[in-house]
């Protein structure tokens, strides 16, 4: 059964000016990026699947729920987001605590919360923690500790709302660490994401959102591929496929690793010329 | 001309027992483009925030050494004076907003206003840096009404409209879609080819080695290199300070290929096309 | 985004009329009825207060104001006219509840004041926009430091609620009600109110520092975007609008 199911799904906050239009998509296990140049309804789109934007037309199905008849609270069983700000969560003055209150909310037994929590706080390194307040930990840290509130409340399904935004480049490879472990567990992880380069390492299939619309729909190695229409939505495509393109490299390399055993792979085969 | 001399620069914010800053000299001439790149805490923010004269006026805590922007030396010279010189832009852009203009038009003009620019030279300074930016049909919009990306852009007008002779960008495209983030840095590319010196927190390192002419390497508030980007993103130990190569040199590393001129790796799309398209094993 | 603001865009004449005319034009607005006394006084400020909310194309947004202080007007007339330490004569009876003549005359001297007011600020809220008022006291000496308080407190409160906002979904996203019984409410507010202060300390440091790096403690003569509105018809406006107040001064003196 696919986890997350869109039908006809429309938007607008006033009438006349469509933020998303008439988009049918299905979301099966596959971890997925959702792209797209600012303002094209991305953020709108993640909002309407947690229910908190109820959809003007159509359908959303969270786990065969309609958001349109269930509150926020009870979607949150389903669906977890991790906001882009993790100082627009954070209030406990224990890392441990912050973490056990959505598990705690949505209804895990005392035991169950703190399992999952120191759980989900050793999966984001911070079990050594769990006693500091969260504000004496840094901008980076925080971001660990909200994607472990949310990962603690064990849903199928969770969502990332930029995690590479002032990330350096060991944050980076951390937050990929943790999505990979996540889409192990068998969750089905979705973002909204600018980085394509992380994107292209990450994601397993990419949607390419403009206008209110989905341009694009693939595996990533396909959505990458189109380059031209890529552009036309403002995007591009990851640094490694680009210069495989130039070089006319075939395959659609997604990462440094692909694109060097391609170009060696290219090399034998040819015969070599003095 | 040296545009910025730092010497011995040391500094610790208030209540901490780390320095933030430790030791750090150096000298840019004017027109560069300097990127600087080191891990998250390295010290980056606060070296920009040193050449505006923030630290130390703004935070107080313990101050060494000595930094002279334009002749000036920041230690002793005020912040709204420097503000003539430097211009400071800053990586979340909802904060950057002044809060009291209605408009992004007259939320350029704030800085202006307060520096007592004539009204007439006002407005080309305020309309050549929308038009930089690309953020000429919003003249009329409330700024808070902009997307997180479009403010990202109407912050970085508002300190280009100062016209300063040096301005610091610390992480200014974070909000900014792939061909916006592109856009801006060929916004301050185009500046720094004018003679404005330009220095730049980013990482994005693809873009770092392709718009500078020298990169600092920022770690644990020490100055660990400042070269060009070529030699700093071929260095081996670059894990050690948590930075990854662009990737198009990462690539080049992979196939063994360096540039035969200078024994270093490719950085840019257009370098590392001209070394991988004609690459035998 | 909602600023906290009342303005109504309509680029109108009385629009175009400086805020300080229309500051003065308070002043005279209450001063007069007050030196005069008497109603006529009061009611003639009152209509021509109404015309100019006409010409300004705002009446509309006025009659609600007036609307809610009806409500707090017809108290004060019921029981002034009741209760009014000087009544003395029964004007008439309304279900064997008497209503004195003395007490309405006293409370509709109350309303035409009040509404009088009403509606001189109105026409400064309606038609100005709140940072050309401060603009303007700033140019008359108002400390540019308390102008960027007023100005920055009506767009920066609406900037917050926002904020609040986006704390309150990521709090339903973590499961948490906000609706339902008192108890729940009560509940929330923690976690909802944790992350504003937090975040307001935090986005309040930032903001100074990018005030002092646009030179706002500069000490530099400052200039302004806008240019004042010198023109003789706002001259000729507040010429009226004193000598409209000296008259009725020595009008009160003489009789």
């Amino acid at each position: 059964m696919n986890k997350i199911e869109i039908r006809n799904l429309v938007f607008h906050y006033t009438a006349g000016e469509p933020i998303l239009n008439d988009i049918s998509l299905a979301f099966d296990a596959r971890s997925t990026a959702i792209i797209g140049q600012n303002g094209a309804g991305k953020t709108t789109f993640v909002k309407l699947l947690k229910g908190l934007l109820k959809p003007v037309g159509g359908d959303v199905v969270i786990n065969g729920i309609n958001t349109s008849d269930a509150t926020v609270a009870a979607l949150a069983r389903h669906i977890g987001l991790v906001f882009q700000n993790p100082n627009d969560q954070i209030f406990k003055n224990k890392v441990l605590d912050e973490v056990m209150f959505g598990p705690l909310n949505i209804g895990q037994s005392q035991d169950e919360a703190r399992e999952r929590a120191d759980a989900a706080l050793a999966m984001v390194g911070l079990a050594g923690r769990i006693n500091d307040n969260p504000y004496d930990l840094s901008l980076s840290e925080r971001k660990l500790i909200s994607i472990a509130s949310i990962v603690a409340m064990n849903t199928e399904i969770i969502i990332f709302d930029e995690p590479t935004i002032a990330q350096d480049f060991s944050g980076k490879e951390h937050i990929k660490a943790i999505i990979r472990d996540l889409v192990a567990q068998g969750k089905l992880v979705l973002t909204i994401i600018h980085d394509m380069d992380f994107v292209a390492e990450t994601f397993e299939r990419t949607l390419v959102f403009a206008q209110g619309r989905v341009l694009l729909d693939g595996s990533t190695r396909e959505v990458f591929a189109e380059e031209e229409v890529l552009r036309q939505a403002h995007l591009e495509p990851p640094h490694v496929t680009q210069l495989a393109h130039r070089t006319g490299l075939p395959g659609t390399p997604l990462t440094v690793e692909e694109f060097v055993r391609e170009k060696r792979a290219q090399g034998a085969m040819r015969p070599v010329t003095p | 001309m040296k545009k910025i001399v730092v010497e011995g620069l040391k500094y610790r914010y208030p209540l901490t027992a780390e320095l933030a800053l430790n030791d750090v000299s150096f000298e840019i001439e004017k027109g560069e483009f300097i990127g600087i790149i080191g891990r998250n805490l390295a010290g980056k923010s606060t070296l920009c925030q040193a050449l505006m004269g923030l630290v130390p006026h703004f935070y107080k805590g313990a101050y060494g050494g000595s930094v002279t922007v334009d002749g000036l030396n920041v230690a002793q010279t005020e912040i709204c004076e420097l503000a003539r010189k430097v211009g400071l832009v800053f990586q979340n852009p909802f904060t950057q907003v002044s809060g009291s203009k209605m408009t992004v038009y007259e939320e350029l003009a704030f800085g202006l206003e307060n520096l007592g620019v004539p009204r007439a030279e006002m407005m080309p300074r305020i309309e050549s840096a929308m038009a930089l930016l690309g953020i000429e049909r919003f003249g009329k919009r409330n700024p808070f009404d902009l997307s997180g990306g479009q403010m990202q852009r109407m912050a970085i007008a508002s300190v280009i409209a100062m016209a300063p002779d040096i301005i610091v960008l610390d992480e200014p495209t974070s909000q900014l879609d792939p061909q916006g983030s592109e856009e801006v840095f060929q916004a301050i590319q185009a500046l720094s080819r004018q003679g404005m010196t330009v220095i730049m927190v980013e990482h994005k390192m693809e873009k770092i080695a392709r718009y500078s002419d020298r990169v600092m390497l920022l770690d644990h508030g020490r100055l660990v290199d400042f070269d060009t980007p070529e030699r700093v993103f071929s260095r081996d130990d670059l894990a050690q300070y948590g930075i990854a190569a662009p990737i198009f040199a990462r690539i080049c590393q992979g196939l063994g290929i360096r540039t035969p001129q200078t024994g270093l790796y490719p950085m840019t799309l257009d370098d590392a096309y001209d070394q991988v398209v004609n690459w035998h094993e | 985004m909602k600023a906290l603001s009342l303005y109504q865009d309509n680029g109108t004449l009385i629009h175009r009329v400086d805020p300080i005319s229309k500051l003065l034009y308070i002043a005279a607005a209450i001063f007069i009825p007050v030196v005069l006394t008497g109603f006529t006084a009061g009611l003639a400020m009152l209509g021509l207060s109404l015309m100019l909310l006409v010409l300004a194309r705002v009446l509309r947004k006025v009659v609600p104001l007036i609307g809610f202080s009806m409500l707090v007007l017809i108290s004060v007339v019921i029981i002034q006219g009741l209760f009014y330490a000087g009544n003395r004569q029964v004007m008439f009876a309304l279900g064997g509840v008497h209503f004195y003549r003395e007490g309405l005359l006293f409370s509709a001297a109350i309303c035409v004041r009040v509404l009088n007011i009403l509606c001189a600020f109105a026409l400064l809220v309606l038609t100005t926009r709140p940072s050309d008022l401060i603009e303007s006291l700033v140019r008359q000496g108002l400390s540019p430091h308390f102008g960027y308080v007023l100005s920055s407190v009506l767009q920066i409160i609406p900037q917050m609620t926002g904020t609040m906002e986006t704390i309150t979904d990521a709090q339903r996203s973590r499961g948490m009600e906000t609706e339902g019984s008192l108890m729940v409410r009560l509940r929330a507010f923690l976690p909802l109110i944790g992350p504003v202060v937090m975040n307001s300390l935090v986005s309040t440091r930032e903001r100074s520092l990018a005030l002092e790096v646009r030179a706002f403690s500069s000490r530099a003569q400052k200039t302004f975007l806008n240019e004042e509105r010198v023109s003789t018809s706002n001259r000729v406006i507040k010429i009226v609008l004193l000598a409209a107040m000296a008259a009725a001064v020595a009008w009160r003196v003489v009789s």
